[in-house]
């Protein structure tokens, strides 16, 4: 035996991950680009099967493997659930390099290392995002029953995912709906004891206990975003679209009112309460705002929307919500409509330059209306753009509808891909999310992007002392994760850094 | 491969060794430490010894056949630990997890014996691959390999390797960690080496982000270290 060791701490399984390379798959059309690297769709030759490859891109040697790739790996490998994106396997690919006598170098990582991933056909904000869609009640059910499913079952593993938002929901043609992109997750354990970054999770799904700098924290921070996607799914578009944490606070409380000790207990210990206190209270107005809302409904977003993390409802409690057990019931997956097959890729192209054009028109008379509301059962008068797939509430058709999938699957410019996956550039103006673009793309869009991805830090509206330690700037790849300087400083690459330009602010005010 | 790699490197003695800087086992340095020394320190001669009477062959597909060096580093596993703790500032329950990395190694691949061809690999690249999962705050590659002694581009791709003969494995959690930890102590007393009976200064609860070091590899003061300078 090798070594003396405790041969029963040892649970050894079959070592197949990196044994084969990206040649067993052919790529068929690169769907994603990003500063990370490329997503691909690709068929494995052996078996056919269509899967998404996603490059991990090492092209930054003082930090060698990305941490945020290492920490996806290992928390995707210990979660197996239905509506939890599945890790098939990573590849290597054969360098190019050659030594000196011009033999190729054996050293098979120099080429890259993909995870293989189970291919999905859409995102929730793709799908959302398509024009003259309009999500049915029980479509609304389904798609949050399998959210909160999904993340219950990360609660229940002790992962947290610490970037929920409609991109990072992948949903296929069966109406499967899966959590992805778990580059910023992390294991958590249940004492709360350990110090975590408070710079996760998309600004406009960020919880209140992390914009004001808490870092001890748990699932609730998750459950917030789900509250934010919740709303967003009811009322047609997002809800607290802040273009920096200031401001991203004061729609927080101005919607759900303003936190003090009474409503939160603690709150006042939170390190930059005080720099982001309202100066007056503000009372919370949800209820008002969303008076429209199907009751049930309303008690739901009241719950996981509280300002409050410890008293914020978990996803095993809202699984068990009347919501979800009052007519109409939630759908099944299988009964929804079929979108646009993906895999059609070959007339995408045609039919994109086609939408193009009818989108631009479109656009400029519609801009106030980004998204449609979904159906309500008051029968609410939204006028609807076209006649768009609406199944009635218990509808089992399986109709294919016309129109991109993908909240991004707009004209990209030159390289002009048929792309359903965000490319690293910024969307156009007039752009109905000109802030999700860069985050887009469940396979991960940008978990590793040289500079990490930080959370909009851009600006330095951080109050008080910023991250500790001044330290060198260029240490930016180590991930997101690490509260060190320099890290969240100067550098906007991170999976934020468009959020300043939100133009939709204007367009949106909660007083009307 | 990797042997070919190594190849390539000049050779040259480096002036400084840390050891005429400082005395190697000072007081600060966690019992840990010490702890993997001794225990390493007679694997690697008993596996050498091994190697020599059976003419050991690893075969097989996957095996630490990257980590071997063309000779044995002159500098000692305790020197070498002892240098990786101190400059790298990483938390002592690294090592602890560095070695169930190694472990782990060595039960998935029955065929490779640690050596002191490779044992310097081994532990420079699963002490930071430990670091980078542990440590909220940690040096980059760059700086482990000036530490290490070996190039940038070989620790990286050394990580690598032990990634996937690890099957991207590395979560230890407190119930493993702690066992190892007995297991260490356990070792520790069976071969009299250690008259103290304190416990092992670390803990499952160690597993929490250690120092506030930048994280740029400012060491100037950094004496070098070349894992293919060799004695002879």
């Amino acid at each position: 035996m090798a070594m003396a060791a405790p041969n029963q701490l040892n649970i050894s399984e079959p070592p197949t991950w990196g044994s084969r390379t990206v040649d067993c798959f052919e790529k068929l059309e690169q769907i994603g680009e990003g500063t990370y690297g490329q997503v691909y769709m690709a068929r494995e030759i052996r078996t056919g099967e269509i899967v998404a490859l996603k490059k991990i891109r090492m092209d930054n040697e003082r930090e060698g493997f990305p941490i945020t790739a290492i920490r996806e790996i290992k928390i995707l490998k210990k979660l197996h659930h239905e509506n939890v994106i599945q890790l098939k396997e990573i590849v290597t690919s054969p360098g190019p390099e050659k030594d000196e006598q011009g033999r190729p170098d054996g050293n098979k990582y120099k080429g890259g290392i993909y995870m293989v991933f189970e291919y999905m056909d859409h995102d929730l904000t793709g799908l959302a995002d398509r024009p003259g869609m309009r999500f049915s009640v029980p479509q609304i059910k389904c798609y949050m029953r399998q959210l909160l499913t999904g993340l219950h079952y990360c609660h229940v593993n002790q992962v947290l995912h610490r970037d929920i938002k409609g991109s990072n929901l992948l949903i296929d043609n069966e109406g499967n709906l899966k959590l992805a992109d778990f580059g910023l997750a992390r294991s958590f354990s249940n004492d709360h004891n350990a110090n975590l970054t408070n710079r996760v999770i998309t600004l406009w799904y960020r919880p209140p206990e992390l914009l004001l700098g808490a870092t001890k924290y748990g699932p609730a921070v998750d459950m917030w975003s789900v509250g934010c996607i919740f709303a967003e799914l009811l009322h047609g578009k997002p809800i607290f679209p802040g273009k920096d944490e200031p401001e991203q606070l004061n729609k927080i409380f101005e919607l759900c009112g303003s936190p003090d000790e009474n409503n939160w207990p603690g709150v006042s210990k939170i390190p930059w309460y005080n720099n982001f206190k309202p100066t007056r209270p503000l009372r919370r107005r949800l209820r008002e705002v969303f008076r429209h809302f199907d009751h049930h409904a309303l008690e739901l977003l009241e719950r996981m929307l509280t300002l409050d993390p410890s008293q914020r409802i978990s996803a095993k409690d809202a699984l068990d919500a009347e919501y979800f057990w009052t007519d109409p019931l939630p759908c099944d997956p299988k009964s929804l409509p079929k979108y646009e097959s993906s895999h059609e890729f070959q007339t995408k192209k045609k039919r994109q330059q086609q939408r193009q054009h009818e989108e631009t028109a479109k656009r400029q008379k519609l801009q106030q209306h980004a998204r449609l509301p979904p159906h309500q059962q008051s029968g609410q008068g939204h006028p609807q753009m076209r006649p768009g797939p609406n199944p009635p509430a218990h509808g089992s058709q399986n109709q294919v509808v016309g129109g991109p999938s993908h909240h991004y699957g707009k004209p990209r410019g030159p390289s002009g891909g048929p792309g359903r996956y965000p490319q690293g550039g910024n969307p156009s103006a007039g752009y109905n999310h000109p802030n999700r673009g860069q985050g887009g793309g469940g396979y991960g869009s940008g978990p590793y992007p040289p500079q990490g991805r930080g959370a909009p830090y851009g600006s330095s509206n951080m109050p008080g002392p910023g991250p500790r330690g001044g330290g060198g700037g260029n240490y930016g790849a180590g991930g997101p994760n690490f509260p060190h300087g320099g890290q969240y400083g100067a550098s906007g690459a991170g999976r934020g850094s468009n959020m300043m330009s939100g133009n939709r602010n204007q367009q949106y005010n909660w007083q009307q | 491969m990797i042997t070919d790699g190594a190849n390539s490197i000049p050779h040259h003695r480096r002036q400084t060794e840390p050891s005429q800087i400082e005395p190697i086992i000072t007081s600060t340095t966690p019992r840990v430490l010490t702890i993997l020394s001794s225990v390493l320190e007679k694997l690697v001669a008993r596996n050498d010894q091994l190697q020599q009477c059976h003419h050991h062959h690893r075969s097989g597909k996957k095996s630490l056949k990257a980590f071997d060096g063309i000779r044995a580093p002159s500098i000692s596993i305790p020197k070498y630990l002892e240098r990786i703790y101190k400059y790298t500032n990483c938390s002592p329950s690294c090592f602890v997890v560095g070695y169930v990395y190694i472990d782990r190694l060595v039960h998935k691949n029955p065929d490779s014996l640690v050596i002191s061809l490779n044992i310097h690999r081994l532990l420079v690249t699963s002490v930071m691959l430990a670091s980078k999962m542990l440590d909220d705050v940690h040096y980059n590659n760059a700086f482990f390999a000036r530490v290490g002694g070996v190039s940038n581009a070989e620790l990286n791709k050394l990580e690598l390797e032990l990634l996937f003969l690890l099957d991207f494995g590395v979560v230890v959690s407190s119930k493993v960690f702690e066992s190892y930890c007995q297991h260490l102590e356990r070792e520790m007393f069976r071969n009299g080496g250690s008259t103290t009976t304190y416990p092992v200064s670390i803990s499952p609860s160690a597993i929490t982000p250690h120092g506030n070091n930048t994280c740029d590899d400012d060491s100037a003061d950094l004496p070098s270290e070349d894992l293919h300078a060799s004695d002879s």
